[in-house]
């Protein structure tokens, strides 16, 4: 019912902007559709849900929110509807989804998208409908590789950054062998291709690597046969994500494996399933945040504000949401338009600094989001001073050494 | 008057003709797509339910494997949609020769288990096979060629799409209405004697098996073209339990009410979506529950009734007797025999 | 190798629950029931429920959780199953699919699809020698209170009166009620009986997997194939068929892991050739 009315709202508008002698995308400081309209698109409801998920809506409501304390009646977007939908982490869902919000809903932008099968089908959504969209959730580098177009940027992290990070610390550190389980889809498979290049990369190699069903709570099989190998892993590689990850770690501390020689490592971590273990199952485990909200007082600050909202702390998710929604409605105000083209031409090669990133570049050539990261590992819960106060920040890694450098694979 | 000229055949073909071609305009296209294909997985398996007493729980493993087949054909080889869709329904039609020279052997309610086993072994097999069907990730990107047109707009696309979904629903039409039709409700109503009058009956339900799997595939093909994906939704067994669900609102046995239930389970499900209520098993399990506890002659076999009796309290009231029968077959779907051992 | 062995009879423990109370509800209902997996899922979140919301912990779980469920499960039957006897089986079981449908979003809309954890009990929490290899404790239990279960329900069944008419109307129900056995008023029990069995099955599963509405959905269907090959008239063979199913994808998953998740149905197709009414079931009869 409500589309429905917001369709025909969009028609008026669109017909009295016709008749204004400037249709959509006229430029001239024109905003089409009546207003600027930015969803997420997110899994509300998976096992995604709680590291980005409904409170990612709220993050980028905030950005709206600072937009419009910050430029007032000077706004080009006087009119800032923010939407969601949930995807529930089904690609197919994605794809109907996007399309839906991009011609029903009449979306400008899409933000967030988490796991690679559904970002990938929103890119071709994008693409298709010649509409922004800006990926934070997923972590594939196809999206800034061979998949990448006009429309789609990819903001936050990728796995690259996560195996480099943590692949080569680790490695370096002293662990030379591996044994890396992933989940058998896209995110998994790029994830275990990363950090086995950054393994041998740094000496190390892997001893072997089996994909598990996604989603899974049944480890065991892996676990029994780590042990087994030859010759025996040091580091056990987990590149499952969300509930996948919490149930592994489960099981890897039943089975003892720590007792038995073998470390664990974790390909991505989010603090909301370092919440949910408790810090002493994964105390010492290193990892890769892009980012932090004790790490200083600004980050403090923003996740202070975020809490009186949520209730809770923010992942790396939701304030690389917030950021993105920021810079979008940022690049509408210089443009002057909210048209896609127009906003992409002020969003390539942009430099910023915000409360998410740092020192931050969006690359021209693959629109991927260069900028800090931190290379942080698990408190064990002695040093736990505050709820949510799990990390130590052993490292930033700067942006230029943080992710790959183009290769040429994406041509826009 | 009205009532008697809804009853003629052509008549009612025709308003649902206009009916089908008026759709994307009166409702978001892809949504009017989405009901097309619905519709013709939902009378491939009325086909089988309503006509040759089995039911199928697992023609999702058809509708999928041609959705992926489609998909691969139009993405690997540039080939028109149509081609792509026709291969799909062959596909399918394939697959349905092993699953159901095995599965005809049982009936009733081992019928339904069986099946909905192999559909999910289908399943763990497109999900494994992941260099050909992408895995989790689907098959992305199928694209609509058809001689260099424009189809990229989705109402466009419908009018595309559309004759294949008629073409199917006129197939099944032929179908129940022919020689090998009869037979396949003979062998419904007293599969002993039909064996006993000398029909290899496990042969005909097969038939009908891979008749049901093609048009199913039809449908499939055209889903997987209108989305441009292929995914393990696809084949997973939720979509089988959607399609017996749309059968049994619509009403066993009629093929229009088929038609019926897929329209109002995906208006239903998008109208839920839209309105940001996603656990739609809320609302259509309760309303399907209702409809096998109180009303199981569903919407079209409900409504059919009531103009039949109103039109009985108009002229005599002995009128209703071909309707009887109908009532039969709606009450009891499934062969009588399965477990007393006929 | 013994150690997958092990770790396929635990997950064959749990087929073994749940093909038996299906079985059971078969034979004197004549519904296969759909919802079975619904009910399992429902006794994981029970368990959740009760730890998370009133601090009861496992043990109390084991109980008042199957207890529960068995009562909703009489209460079901009394309100909506028995509307539908004397009708084809297929209506029950199109019912308890929409009753399946309707569980699960509710539970989904409750609590999200993502998984909720539950801590083992800590008297089961270290691993057990046994011989050749450690074993999480908590997996022998599980193992050992399904067989001790499956044991005592066979032992009801052929032992004592009740068991008799039970078992007589699940293997030869036209010849029971030929002899005039009325069974009637065992049916309520009886089906709150199997769903009782699918909310222990639940409990056990609470803390080795992962808690979410889907997790009997799958597994359903996965039982289903099972009790075919057990024969679903076959009280004891559907129990034998539970744990060689949970054998035999464990050791698939071991030499063949490509063909893990099929081979359950690999088997099916097999048997269907071989002998169509199941490993254990009466061969006539069935077309």
């Amino acid at each position: 019912m409500k589309a429905k009315g917001l369709s025909i709202a969009v028609v008026t508008a669109g017909a009295l902007l016709a008749g204004c002698g400037g249709g959509p995308g006229g430029g001239g400081g024109k905003i089409s559709d009546g207003g600027v309209t930015l969803a997420v698109l997110n899994d509300q409801s998976a096992v995604y849900a709680d590291l980005s998920g409904k409170n990612s809506v709220t993050a980028v409501e905030m950005a709206v929110a600072d937009y419009k304390a910050k430029y007032g009646d000077k706004a080009v977007a006087d009119k800032i509807e923010v939407i969601s939908a949930d995807h529930q982490n089904k690609p197919d869902l994605a794809n109907s989804k996007a399309q839906e919000l991009y011609d029903r809903r009449r979306a400008d932008v899409i933000l967030d998208v988490p796991s690679s099968a559904a970002a990938l089908a929103v890119a071709t959504q994008a693409k298709a409908k010649k509409k922004i969209f800006i990926d934070i959730g997923a972590a594939t580098t196809e999206l800034e590789g061979k998949q990448c177009n006009k429309y789609t940027f990819h903001y936050g992290y990728n796995t690259y950054m996560l195996a480099n990070g943590t692949g080569s610390t680790v490695t370096a550190d002293g662990a030379k062998t591996w044994y890396i389980v992933y989940p058998d889809y896209a995110f998994g498979q790029d994830m275990n291709k990363s950090f086995t290049a950054a393994i041998q990369k740094a000496g190390g190699t892997v001893v072997r690597s089996d994909p598990t069903p996604f989603p899974n709570d049944n480890f065991s099989t892996f676990l029994l046969k780590a042990p087994n190998l030859n010759p025996k892993p040091q580091v056990l590689g987990t590149m499952q994500a969300g509930g996948d990850l919490v149930n592994l770690v489960k099981q890897y501390n039943e089975y003892k494996l720590q007792d038995k020689g073998i470390d664990l490592a974790v390909g991505l971590m989010f603090i909301t399933d370092i919440h949910s273990l408790g810090p002493d199952a994964l105390a010492g485990t290193t990892f890769t945040d892009p980012w932090y909200w004790n790490a200083n007082q600004q980050n403090r600050a923003w996740a202070d504000k975020f809490m009186a909202k949520t209730g809770t702390r923010p992942s790396f998710a939701h304030a690389a949401n917030y950021s993105a929604a920021l810079q979008y409605l940022e690049a509408v105000q210089r443009a002057g338009t909210d048209d896609a083209d127009a906003v992409v031409k002020e969003l390539e090669g942009h430099t910023f600094n915000d409360v998410f990133a740092d020192n931050a570049t969006i690359r021209a050539e693959d629109h991927l989001l260069l900028h800090d990261v931190e290379l942080a590992q698990v408190k064990p819960s002695s040093e736990v001073k505050e709820p949510w106060d799990y990390e130590k920040i052993l490292k930033t890694i700067p942006a230029e050494q943080a992710f790959q450098p183009a290769d040429g694979s994406c041509r826009l | 008057m009205i009532i008697r000229l809804l009853a003629r055949r052509p008549v009612a073909a025709g308003i649902g003709l206009i009916a089908a071609l008026a759709l994307p305009w009166l409702i978001y296209p892809p949504v009017a797509m989405d009901i097309m294909a619905w519709a013709l997985l939902a009378v491939a398996v009325d086909l089988l339910l309503g006509y040759g007493g089995l039911l199928s729980f697992g023609h999702a493993a058809f509708w999928g494997t041609s959705a992926y087949t489609t998909g691969l054909i139009a993405l690997h080889t540039g080939l028109p949609f149509p081609v792509a869709i026709v291969g799909g329904a062959l596909a399918a039609a394939a697959l349905a020769v092993p699953i159901g020279y095995l599965s005809v052997r049982l009936s009733g309610i081992y019928f339904a288990m069986v099946t909905l086993a192999f559909a999910q072994m289908i399943y763990f097999i497109v999900n494994q096979w992941r260099d050909v069907t992408g895995g989790e990730n689907g098959l992305q990107g199928v694209p609509r060629e058809l001689l260099g047109a424009d189809l990229s707009d989705p109402f466009y696309f419908y009018y595309a799409g559309l004759p294949f979904v008629l073409l199917g629903l006129w197939a099944a039409w032929r179908i129940v209405r022919s020689p090998f039709g009869q037979v396949l409700v003979s062998i419904r109503d007293n599969p002993s004697r039909a064996r006993a009058l000398g029909y290899p009956v496990d042969r005909y339900r097969l038939l009908a098996f891979v008749l049901s799997a093609a048009l199913a595939g039809l449908g499939g093909g055209v889903f997987a073209i209108s989305h441009g994906f292929a995914s393990l939704h696809d084949v997973y067994w939720t979509t089988s339990g959607q399609a017996v669900m749309m059968v049994i609102l619509g009403g066993i046995g009629t093929l229009w009410g088929a038609v019926l239930g897929a329209a109002v389970i995906v208006t239903l499900n998008d109208y839920l979506a839209t309105a940001g209520f996603e656990e739609t098993g809320i609302v259509t399990g309760a309303i399907f529950v209702l409809i096998v506890l109180l009303f199981r002659k569903g919407l079209w076999g409900t409504g059919r009734d009531l103009l039949t009796a109103a039109r009985a309290r108009r002229a005599r009231p002995a009128e209703s007797g071909e309707d009887r029968k109908v009532e039969v077959a709606t009450e009891r779907p499934a062969a009588v025999a399965e477990r007393s051992g006929g | 190798m013994i150690e997958q062995a092990f770790n396929g009879l635990v997950g064959g423990a749990f087929y073994a629950l749940l093909a038996l109370g299906l079985a059971v509800i078969f034979g004197m209902l004549g519904v296969v029931n759909f919802a079975h997996g619904a009910f399992y899922m429902l006794g994981a979140f029970g368990a959740f429920i009760l730890l998370d919301s009133f601090g009861i912990g496992f043990w109390a779980a084991l109980v008042i959780v199957p207890v529960l469920l068995g009562l909703v499960g009489m209460a079901l039957e009394r309100l909506l199953i028995r509307r539908l006897s004397g009708l084809d089986p297929l209506y029950g079981f199109l019912l308890t699919f929409g009753l399946a449908l309707i569980l699960q979003d509710l539970v989904r809309r409750q609590y999200g699809v993502q998984s909720q954890q539950y801590a083992r009990p800590e008297l089961l929490g270290g691993t057990l020698n046994l011989g050749l290899f450690d074993y999480p404790a908590y997996q022998v239990f599980v193992l050992a209170l399904s067989a001790v279960v499956c044991g005592a329900v066979w032992l009801l069944l052929t032992r004592t009166k009740i068991g008799m008419i039970v078992r007589a109307s699940t293997e030869k129900p036209e010849l029971t009620r030929a002899l005039g056995i009325d069974v009637s008023r065992w049916v309520t029990p009886v089906f709150g009986f199997g769903i009782a069995l699918a909310g222990l099955a639940g409990v056990l599963a609470a803390p080795m997997r992962a808690i979410n509405p889907l997790m009997g959905g799958d597994l359903i269907i996965v039982v289903f194939a099972v009790v075919v090959i057990g024969g679903l008239g076959s009280v004891f063979g559907s129990v034998a068929a539970g744990f060689l199913i949970g054998l035999v994808s464990a050791l698939g998953n071991l030499y063949v892991p490509a063909l893990s998740q099929t081979l359950v149905f690999i088997l099916m197709a097999a048997v269907l050739l071989w002998r169509p009414a199941g490993l254990f079931g009466r061969q006539e009869g069935l077309t």
